[in-house]
């Protein structure tokens, strides 16, 4: 286990194409391809995010893929336990470059409510195992929370947001 | 109870069953045994056709002290039955081979507290992982011996002949978390399944000897987190009935009304995610409309949607308001309408009724021996409902059906959970009209609960079936021991049996059929 927010060596490209790299992002963004990894409490929110009412689809988020192969990014739903946190590192070596994670919810950001004098079986936030380019707060976080933390992602990706924000009055 | 505590004595020589106060304890019975007699008292349960509805360990320091809790599925008659160990050479009789279901407890207690059950086949790690150290509901730093540590690790999925190993899970779409199951197959059929939890143990029951009553709540609704309200109810029944708190009318109507929205919240995705992994996303869609009706509803009133923390220990968080009242009825009359939807969309579709006729056969004696619970043992015909069999609340006022399977299978469970859905929504009904006026709190509740000596017992019906609280009070503001009879661990014991000889892609109708919550088992 690393340091809190460790980061990947940076990849090394000889010939880097700059228009091509952004032609690249801009789809990439908009097709984020989450894997299917549930924990606990949040992936029934992460559930709720993607059927009927909130629909996650829109935003090209929706085509959830059980193998990691074939995955752009991680939704880290929940608490990560010692037993899982191996699991959990190689399913994030799985999944093809160029790739995010999620950290959704409490647990996930730093062990959330679980955190406690003598814990034996928790990891307290999931960017001691992998890294993390977007939180997501709340416990669970509602499903606009998460959505707002995909265009977060999307932004991170592009550089540009694809819709304004919205104050709050 | 039917007399029991005389066909204990006249049978085992020695035994001095006592007979106790049920609404004080939860418990009709209670019986203080010694190792040697052990494997008589528990045969004659077994004779007398008891379950064994959980079997757990307290550490009192001095002693671990074992408490084996037996119950009747239809008249409930529940004794508890102790043994004391020595907590330097803990040791016990293995009682694994009268009752399935001991075969599960026992390997959880011996890894969280280091109990040795001599004669049980297995003893390996179930929840934990070789990385732990300490014993860890131990109240002092008991190390794991070495011997210990290394019997605990000894399982090796090997490869043989013919036969070869598989893991579903722990990150599989079918499994609802994270679930992992060894299976051995033998080319598309399987041999042997081993389930290997605890990758979500997020030590719940340690945690509630750390802090004090009102401060663990929150966790109830984290433990299952598609039927918090049954588990936020338990909880605050045991408290209450461990305080002697009354609780006024209007609280215990709307528990319920919010207990039964959650049940229906509960089996609809349970409809969703089952058809979800027989290979029909549709109805997925479906309920999730529906769910989000209901938690809309629900979050009115709590400030949730997910895990709610709504019940206080003597009432309510706060009470509930005319839009909570239009909202429900509204959703109520919507409800009664989707039935024949899902009907027309699942009910009659072939192709699932061919996939779950037949499949997870569960007879009645098979129930029995593993503890089944809810919707699954009333699959095998067995009408055990705890709100009805065991009323709390105020359900014995409410009219309502309890609905049974004729075959036991995967199939049974469906109409079961549909027509469950049913009944809650007659029950909401009832209890809407019911619903009376005055405070939703009592009174003088003090803010700093320290409960009386002694330990209680509490059951409820979660949409998954029995869950029993078992809580041990020292006189002090946190418990010393606290633990959840969760009825997913229970229906989950079942499955290796269920799967045995089955297809992979029918034990996965299996494993769905048992509606289990990951967090839940794992506590």
């Amino acid at each position: 286990m690393g340091e809190r927010g460790f980061h990947l060596e940076k990849e090394i490209i000889p010939v880097k194409f700059a228009m091509v790299e952004k032609v690249l992002d801009l789809a990439r963004a908009n097709s984020l391809w989450p894997v299917t990894f549930g924990l606990a409490c949040c992936a029934i929110e992460m559930m709720s995010t993607s059927m009927s009412r909130f629909d996650i689809d829109r935003f090209g988020a929706g085509v959830f893929r059980a193998s990691p192969r074939q995955a752009d990014f991680m939704i880290v739903t929940g608490t990560v336990t010692k037993k899982m946190a191996p699991v959990l590192t190689t399913l994030y070596e799985q999944m093809p470059s160029p790739k995010w994670v999620i950290a959704m919810g409490n647990c996930a950001i730093s062990g959330g409510p679980f955190v406690f004098e003598g814990q034996y079986n928790i990891v307290e936030g999931v960017d001691l195992l992998v890294p993390v380019d977007v939180y997501v707060p709340g416990c669970p976080p509602r499903p606009e929370a998460l959505l707002e933390g995909l265009l977060k992602l999307e932004e991170k990706i592009t550089g540009t947001r694809r819709f304004p924000r919205v104050e709050s009055a | 109870m039917s007399g029991i505590a005389e066909e204990i004595k006249a049978s085992v020589m020695g035994a001095e069953p006592v007979e106790v106060s049920y609404p004080e304890k939860g418990y009709h019975c209670a019986l203080e045994t010694s190792p040697d007699k052990l494997p008589d008292i528990v045969r004659l349960f077994d004779e007398k056709r008891f379950y064994l509805e959980c079997l757990l360990c307290t550490d009192y320091t001095d002693y671990l002290e074992l408490v084996y809790l037996f119950n009747t599925h239809l008249s409930p008659c529940r004794v508890k039955v102790t043994l004391k160990v020595d907590p330097q050479q803990p040791v016990a009789p293995s009682m694994s081979s009268i009752y399935a279901s001991a075969y599960w407890y026992e390997r959880e207690i011996h890894e969280f507290y280091g109990v040795l059950f001599t004669g049980h086949p297995n003893m390996t790690y179930l929840f934990l992982h070789n990385d732990i150290h300490d014993y860890p509901l131990r109240k002092g730093k008991v190390p794991v011996p070495p011997e210990d540590k290394e019997r605990l690790d000894s399982f090796k999925p090997g490869e043989q002949e013919d036969t070869f190993f598989i893991n579903l899970g722990p990150q599989h779409p079918s499994t609802h978390g994270v679930l992992r199951v060894v299976l051995k197959m033998d080319g598309e059929y399987i041999e042997q399944a081993e389930p290997v939890l605890g990758y979500l143990h997020r030590m719940h029951e340690k945690m509630a000897e750390n802090r004090s009553y009102q401060q663990f709540l929150p966790n109830t609704g984290r433990m299952d987190y598609l039927g918090p309200m049954s588990f936020n109810l338990g909880y605050v029944l045991a408290v209450e009935r461990l305080c002697a708190i009354s609780v006024p009318d209007r609280a215990i109507f709307v528990r319920i009304i919010a207990t039964e929205l959650n049940r229906i919240c509960s089996h609809l995705l349970w409809v969703g995610a089952y058809l979800a992994d027989l290979g029909a996303l549709t109805p997925f869609l479906f309920v999730f409309d529906d769910r989000e009706q209901i938690q809309d509803v629900l979050e009115g009133i709590t400030g949730s949607r997910l895990t709610y923390c709504y019940f206080r220990f003597g009432g309510l968080y706060n009470d509930v308001d005319d839009q909570f009242i239009a909202g429900t009825k509204a959703f109520v009359k919507r409800m009664w309408g989707r039935f024949s939807l899902y009907e027309k969309l699942v009910t009659g579709n072939v192709i699932f009724v061919n996939r779950t006729k037949g499949i997870g056969t569960i007879t009645g004696e098979q129930a029995r021996k593993y503890g089944v619970a809810g919707p699954v043992l009333r699959s095998a015909g067995i009408a055990c409902d705890l709100r009805k069999v065991e009323s709390y609340s105020a359900y014995n006022e409410m009219e309502f059906n309890i609905p049974v399977g004729e075959h036991g299978d995967a199939l049974d469970t469906y109409k079961i959970r549909i027509a469950e859905m049913e009944n809650s929504l007659r029950i909401i009904e009832q209890a809407l009209a019911k619903l009376p006026g005055g405070p939703f709190m009592a009174e003088k509740v003090p803010k700093k609960l320290k409960p009386p000596r002694g330990d209680i017992y509490q059951v409820v019906e979660t949409p998954r079936g029995e869950l029993g609280i078992y809580i041990v009070s020292d006189e002090s503001d946190r418990p010393l021991r606290m633990k959840w009879r969760v009825p997913s661990f229970s229906n989950l014991m079942i499955f290796p049996e269920l799967a045995r000889g089955m297809l992979l892609a029918d034990a996965v109708a299996i494993l769905g059929s048992l509606d289990l919550v990951i967090p839940e088992i794992d506590r």
